[in-house]
């Protein structure tokens, strides 16, 4: 009994630590290769699984992300525009229901000053201050419309100026009007303007304009101010005043020490 | 034509105390008038911020005098005195507001026809009603001339014209919304004179944000 139950687990270790037996050696060891083989092959395939997975998902989630915000802005342009479109109907359908030319939404009177707050106007007709009152409605209207529009895309529901500034910044027809806006920011943060006048239309004295305006943007303070306000477009507008301010000392030379 | 308007101004005077002084008063349409029609274009739970108003109020008042010098100018070329409301139906189509100048010529029409009719109806002060017959005709020819060259597309501007003829609004049927000219656009941009802005894409009827245009402000 003994020989016969020893010989098995004697065998198993003997060839193992003694090698004295090689024809059984030579038996065994394929028997030890068997249960490497599985054991190589596991770590091998982890590894390759999720690599090709995670960049895969990664590019897909990217890229789903991408349409999605792609196609968010397309509707939000799209609502925009139908906005716009609705806005020139009314403004038509309103212009043909008018019957009553006396009692106009603007001063007529007021108008006409302001007409004439330019010296080269000397006469003024007496339909042109009524022309203005609707046109002047059609331009608040309009502006109020764009302006809006940059609230609720903020999540907002009270208008602020710097609505009104990304409105400005965002359509071409306003571009006589981007000099007001920051103006006026100068002037709540302190930096008054000796001139309080409007800008002069005039193409000599506008030349002179943009010179003049320069020495104003210098300020770091209201740069910096300004920036911190809520609204991105706003902000990046006034990032280029702060790129000429850092241009500036770069650009100026240092005196040489005379001995 | 009487002020009845300065009763507005009273109101309004009150409405905007910080604008106190009569001077500054008068650089800016009233207030009230302003933040009034700004409602219109809002939905009924918006609020509106007071500085909000008066950056309009100078908006507004900046859109008036860069309307009334471009006409000014055209007027002086022309060795004309007196700005109508051609000049400034003109001068909006050259300062970009296409979109503005259809609606308007329709407005004017309709109050030269009032203002026609009450001419006629008026019999004392014969002398009032001279001096303001003569302006009209002059008007009218250079009404004409603008509205002629007012339209660019050449099925409008048959219509127009024959709007110009005294014929019944009611009866013709509404023109077609003009469509946006680039080259217009460009001559806007040459109007501003010292201001060298980039043309970015996109005419006054859609709202484009191309915001590097905007940097180059001749600064």
């Amino acid at each position: 009994m003994e020989p016969s139950s020893q010989p098995q687990p004697v065998m198993g270790v003997a060839t193992g630590g003694s090698q004295a037996y090689p024809p059984p050696a030579a038996a065994y060891p394929p028997q030890a290769m068997v249960p490497g083989a599985p054991a190589v092959v596991p770590p091998g395939s982890q590894p390759s699984a999720p690599f090709p997975t995670n960049p895969a998902q990664l590019s897909a989630q990217h890229q789903l992300v991408y349409q999605q915000a792609q196609q968010f802005h397309q509707q939000l342009q799209q609502q925009q525009q139908q906005q716009l479109r609705e806005f020139w109907a009314n403004q038509m359908e309103e212009i043909e229901q008018t019957t009553d030319f006396k009692n106009h939404s603007l001063p007529l009177a007021r108008i006409k000053k302001i007409m004439k707050a330019d010296e080269d106007v000397r006469m003024i007709s007496a339909e042109a201050p009524v022309v203005f009152a609707k046109a002047c409605e059609v331009f608040i209207l309009e502006l109020t419309l764009r302006s809006w529009m940059h609230t609720e895309e903020n999540k907002r529901r009270t208008l602020q100026k710097n609505d009104i500034a990304a409105a400005i910044t965002r359509t071409d027809i306003y571009d006589f009007l981007v000099d007001i806006v920051p103006r006026d920011e100068m002037k709540e943060e302190g930096l008054g303007l000796p001139r309080v006048g409007l800008p002069p239309n005039v193409g000599g004295a506008a030349d002179t304009y943009p010179y003049y305006y320069v020495p104003a943007q210098q300020g770091p303070g209201s740069g910096m101010m300004y920036g911190g306000q809520q609204g991105h477009p706003v902000t990046y507008v006034w990032q280029q005043p702060q790129e000429q301010q850092e241009e500036a000392p770069e650009e100026q030379h240092s005196l040489p020490e005379s001995s | 034509m009487p002020d009845s308007d300065n009763d507005s101004g009273g109101p309004s005077n009150y409405a905007g105390g910080e604008l106190s002084s009569p001077r500054e008063q008068d650089r800016f349409l009233p207030i009230a008038n302003v933040s009034r029609i700004m409602k219109k274009a809002l939905p009924a739970n918006a609020k509106i911020s007071k500085d909000a108003k008066e950056t309009v109020q100078e908006c507004v008042s900046e859109f008036i005098s860069f309307i009334t010098g471009e006409a000014s100018d055209k007027c002086q070329r022309e060795k004309r005195k007196t700005i109508n409301g051609d000049d400034l139906l003109w001068a909006m189509t050259t300062l970009g507001f296409e979109d503005y100048v259809d609606p308007l010529k329709h407005y004017l029409h309709k109050f030269r026809e009032i203002e026609g009719e009450r001419a006629a109806a008026s019999t004392t002060g014969a002398g009032t009603s001279a001096a303001s017959t003569t302006p009209p005709q002059q008007q009218h020819t250079a009404n004409a001339a603008g509205g002629y060259a007012g339209y660019a597309a050449p099925g409008a501007g048959p219509g127009g014209m024959m709007m110009m003829m005294g014929q019944p609004m009611y009866g013709s049927p509404p023109p077609p919304p003009q469509q946006q000219q680039q080259q217009h656009h460009h001559m806007a941009m040459g109007g501003r004179g010292g201001f060298g802005h980039h043309p970015g894409g996109g005419g006054g009827g859609s709202s484009s944000s191309s915001g590097h245009g905007r940097q180059n402000r001749g600064a």
